[in-house]
């Protein structure tokens, strides 16, 4: 997909992070797992990551990013698309409770699940709604509680993960502004469905139908995702980078899904992208699934090192399988951040007005 | 030395920083301190370098790099194996 007539652009981003961190020795200790935090940080580069406290659900994190976008947007949002793995129930989506507490009652609001892909499965989706005039000032959030799903004693997927949300708003505008989506690569591979996967508790395996002990954890096969998230990542770049007539040697931001340091560098060094263009939060934040990408595009730290309008490549590689990427700009938005607070009732004015952004 | 266990030997000195002396035939990818997302990793390479459907599950760190070499040579064709990567 390349959009070199009209887009969608970046006007707004925002974000929030749990304020509990649990550091490699924190989560060793919560799951009695045989390992060291050096270990962890050399085959992840995993150092921390937050987790929500009792009580926070994902919505929560996605009401509050979607709400720090609005107020980096100033303006009111006319559909909700939610990226995620961890709705706050199978049954409803989490969307329209979110569009709700944004005091966005009306508008079109539903889940997207493409896993670690969602946020950028959820940019381009909107994007394109924008493109045929379904909307024109989308949010797009990608928000997710691992700590839920994941099983504290699991040493494959235990030390990987953590909790956020980051949320970007969307307008229609022409593909020279700062922000704008300029091209797109979506794909999947349903024969991996099961390298990535949470085995019951859905229709498949039923939670009152499972004979033996079910199994209602996050699991994945790490070896076998690694070479898939390499080769899957690495050729969906070189195609939207095509699509956008970008060499690779042009892009001055690489931010791709924070699953694995290891991960990342192996497909920027396939790319041919200098270290110095490579953006991330991996080491604090660890793996965030649907939010690991808007929370990067929500980092001050990147913000104030790159200058609105420089060419950005987003690529992700999640469940499914699935894998996506985006060639855009550096929006010219300033981010807003808000912490996570669970319950309802928030006004739309609360929401807009209540936190200058940092 | 065949082509595919030069390529092989290149890619460990080269990109893994394997000391030359440390590779022979008969040395087992477990002797090279490699863990083991380096081992996918070097799965990677080389099923890019060959386009060939090089398993995960293939490359075992009891594998000598002659038994790799001939992995390969058996996924490549064998008319790969004077040829170039």
């Amino acid at each position: 997909m390349r959009w070199n007539d009209s887009t969608a652009t970046v006007v707004g981003i925002g974000s929030c992070l749990p304020d509990r961190v649990l550091d490699n020795d924190d989560v060793i200790a919560r799951g009695s797992l045989d390992t060291s935090g050096t270990w962890i940080r050399s085959r992840t580069g995993i150092g921390r990551r937050r987790y929500v406290p009792p009580g926070v659900s994902t919505g929560d994190l996605a009401v509050a990013a979607g709400a720090a976008a609005m107020r980096s947007a100033g303006t009111a949002p006319d559909l909700v698309l939610l990226a995620t793995t961890t709705p706050d129930h199978h049954c409803p989506a989490t969307a329209p409770a979110v569009a709700h507490r944004l005091g966005l009652d009306g508008v079109p609001a539903f889940d997207l699940s493409a896993v670690c892909s969602g946020f950028v499965y959820g940019l381009v989706t909107a994007t394109a709604l924008v493109r045929a005039g379904a909307c024109n000032t989308p949010l797009v959030i990608g928000a997710e509680t691992y700590s839920a799903i994941i099983d504290p004693h699991d040493r494959e997927t235990a030390p990987l993960f953590g909790d956020g949300a980051g949320a970007v708003v969307l307008r229609a505008g022409p593909p020279g502004a700062p922000g704008a989506v300029r091209a797109a690569d979506l794909g999947s591979d349903g024969s991996g469905d099961q390298l990535i996967v949470i085995p019951d508790g859905g229709s498949r395996h039923p939670p009152l139908s499972c004979t033996g002990p079910a199994d209602p954890y996050f699991r994945m096969r790490g070896r076998a995702v690694y070479a898939h998230a390499v080769r899957r990542m690495t050729d969906s770049a070189r195609r939207v980078l095509q699509e956008a007539g970008w060499p690779a040697s042009s892009v001055r931001a690489f931010i791709g899904h924070q699953a694995n340091q290891r991960i990342l560098d192996s497909v920027a060094d396939r790319l041919g992208i200098d270290a110095r263009h490579r953006y991330g939060n991996i080491g604090e934040l660890g793996n965030t699934a649907a939010a690991s990408i808007p929370l990067v595009l929500a980092d001050d730290r990147v913000h104030a090192s790159l200058e609105p309008g420089r060419r950005t490549l987003l690529t992700a590689f999640g469940g499914g399988l699935t894998w996506a990427s985006a060639a855009l700009t550096w929006p010219a938005a300033a981010p807003c951040h808000r912490p996570a607070s669970p319950g309802t009732g928030s006004s739309p004015a609360h929401l807009l007005h209540d936190r200058s952004p940092s | 030395m065949n082509t595919i266990l030069e390529h092989i030997t290149t890619v460990l000195t080269e990109k893994f920083e394997v000391p030359a002396d440390r590779i022979t035939p008969r040395t087992m990818l477990k002797d090279l301190d490699l863990d083991s997302l380096a081992l996918v990793e070097l799965q990677v390479t080389l099923q890019e370098d060959w386009n060939i459907p090089l398993d995960e599950s293939t490359v075992t760190p009891e594998l000598t790099l002659g038994e790799l070499a001939g992995v390969v040579t058996a996924l490549a064709g064998p008319e790969q194996e004077s040829g170039h990567a």
